[in-house]
């Protein structure tokens, strides 16, 4: 797998509604992401868009150690995350159907 | 390898972040390494370039929580001007609130310097009615510098002419230099700076006294790209910070994200 | 306070402006030893050397802050504390190079009132400044300011002392105070000296001032409602 270009757009989404299920750690998430089959998002692209969900509010961090190793930066979403996964949802699946109906309709021919 | 996270500190430093936000971005940084049991420079490529990549996310976050545009700072009713029988141009409106750019544009000799030195206050117009914030900054497209003087005896003296003590002038161009990732250079006139960096110091000369409208004549000429994308970085965090800006441009792709473009050469 | 730190400055900037400096310094030395061997004519050529320079000079400071003044005057700095500044500092300049040659007059002529002689220096070289600064606001280029200047000190240099066109110009007082510490005479040369440099001053002083509130005028926009 490697990170398609068009994932950049939906990556907060992926990352918040994931965040929606339960609170996670960086490292954590790029695994999910990886076994959902999205993208294997290298790190230089996960943790800048952590910190810029940090920064507009949309997921807070918080320190928690962890079994094995250093402490760990686990986020949770906020509401203004949820209300943020809900407005995109909506564009997400239109861009998707408008993307499906594309395809479709050059199978048909 | 080891000296990673120096490179990272320094380069978030030079692009201007605070001491403290610096060092603890890098201890994260460090730490999200050893979560992958990777090296740094495997998980994020080169210190600098993943420093100049995480400050320009920071920085795009705060642009997406733009907040409602503010009082209009600036409005032109149908401006004109003329030298003698020549129409430079006519019938001009724009209206700039706070929180928004405006750019103009057109081609060469079609009245943009001229415009905007009539937002200054500097040319009065021949016809139409100005109004704007008493707080207002200008940078000129080149000049505008003493160059005998310094920097800091730049800041000190634009200071002074806005009645600022000295010693807070200097701290002030020095803190808004480190913005547009320069330490200005004791002791080195302005003449012996390089012609971008004579820009970077018009530029904070404009906006030593915090004004409310700053009036922006192409000062990135001479700006190499990545200090011309900086310097439409500065532009933006001028708008979120509720500032009215104006800028005189020939450049059409810069055109994407100001909310006014006045095109002189089409009126 | 703009003023003080405008003048500050400025002292500066001519400091660091080394060839011009040793050259503006050095002209009126010229002057003086051509005819050393005279006492009055040297000594009065010095103090039109002085009044020379020290204008040129002015003019040069005046024309290169010339893009740098409206951005202090929309920055807020009123036109008086620029160009006072600016005068001032200037008006240092010139008598610190009247002090010097006043003390080398001292040294190496015999002259009737040599304090007499400090005053004609430093009363020239208060004259000057405005003269070189209404010049500079007169005539936007630096080229054309300096061959005017040249112009005036000629004529002033050879003009008849007593005849009507070397009273109207700028550096009688010169002449008038030089022959009286030269060659003695009525104290009354030295007040009606005094007097015409006291005017050429105002008339100078006040004409660069108009010129330049017009010039950096800024306009007083209404605030948007």
């Amino acid at each position: 797998m490697t990170p398609r270009p068009w994932l950049h757009g939906f990556l907060d989404l992926c990352l918040l509604a994931m965040l929606r299920e339960r609170p996670d750690y960086g490292y954590g998430l790029a695994q999910r992401l990886a076994a959902a089959g999205v993208a294997d998002v290298p790190g230089g692209t996960l943790y800048p868009a952590l910190l810029r969900l940090e920064q507009q509010g949309l997921a807070v961090p918080d320190w928690q150690p962890s079994e094995s190793g250093p402490r760990r930066k686990y986020y949770a979403i906020t509401d203004a995350g949820r209300e943020f996964v809900d407005g995109q949802t909506a564009e997400w699946r239109q861009f998707r159907d408008g993307v499906d109906a594309l395809i479709e309709a050059r199978a048909a021919r | 390898m080891s000296d990673w996270p120096e490179l990272f500190e320094t380069e978030l430093l030079r692009l201007g972040l605070q001491p403290v936000r610096a060092r603890q971005l890098t201890a994260e940084t460090a730490q999200q390494s050893a979560e992958h049991g990777a090296p740094p420079a495997d998980v994020f490529g080169p210190a600098h370039l993943y420093a100049r990549h995480l400050v320009a996310e920071l920085n795009s976050s705060a642009s997406a929580r733009r907040l409602a545009p503010g009082p209009v700072l600036l409005s032109l009713t149908g401006v004109g001007k003329r030298y003698r029988r020549r129409t430079v141009f006519a019938g001009v409106d724009l209206r700039v609130r706070g929180g928004e750019v405006a750019a103009i544009v057109g081609a060469n000799g079609c009245g943009k310097s001229t415009l905007l030195k009539i937002c200054a206050g500097l040319i009065r117009p021949s016809t139409g009615e100005v109004r704007r914030t008493r707080r207002v900054g200008f940078v000129p497209q080149d000049g505008g510098t003493a160059g005998w003087l310094t920097a800091e005896e730049h800041f000190t003296l634009f200071g002074a002419a806005a009645g600022m003590v000295p010693g807070r002038a200097r701290s002030t161009g020095v803190h808004l230099a480190a913005r547009l990732a320069w330490r200005p250079n004791t002791g080195q006139p302005a003449q012996h700076l390089s012609g971008g960096t004579r820009q970077k110091l018009n530029l904070v000369l404009g906006e030593l006294h915090a004004p409310d409208l700053l009036l922006l004549d192409e000062p990135y000429q001479g700006f190499d790209q990545g200090t011309y994308l900086d310097f439409w970085q500065q532009v933006f965090a001028w708008r979120d910070a509720g500032r009215a800006v104006v800028v005189v441009t020939h450049l059409l792709h810069d055109l994407r994200n100001v909310d006014h473009v006045l095109d002189l050469g089409a009126l | 306070m703009t003023a003080f730190v405008v003048a500050s400055l400025c002292a500066r900037e001519v400091s660091r402006r080394w060839a011009a400096l040793v050259l503006v310094v050095a002209l009126p030395l010229w002057f003086y030893l051509v005819r050393r061997d005279l006492a009055g004519q040297s000594t009065r050529m010095l103090a039109l050397g002085i009044g020379w320079s020290v204008s040129t000079l002015t003019l040069f400071v005046v024309n290169a802050s010339r893009s740098v003044d409206p951005r202090l005057r929309l920055t807020g700095a009123s036109t008086a504390s620029i160009i006072g500044g600016r005068l001032a500092a200037m008006s240092g300049v010139g008598l610190a190079v009247a002090l010097g040659y006043w003390l080398l007059v001292g040294v190496d002529q015999d002259l009737r009132h040599w304090w007499v002689a400090g005053l004609m220096m430093a009363v020239t070289a208060l004259a000057a400044a405005p003269l070189g600064s209404l010049i500079g606001a007169l005539l936007p280029r630096e080229l054309e300011g300096a061959l005017a200047l040249l112009s005036v000190c000629a004529v002033q240099m050879l003009a008849d002392p007593a005849g009507s066109v070397a009273k109207l110009m700028p550096f009688w007082s010169t002449r008038e105070i030089g022959t009286y510490a030269v060659d003695g005479g009525g104290f009354d040369m030295v007040w009606r000296g005094l007097g015409h440099a006291a005017l050429v001053w105002l008339i100078c002083t006040g004409g660069t001032l108009a010129i330049f509130r017009w010039r950096l005028r800024v306009a007083n926009y209404p605030e948007p409602t």
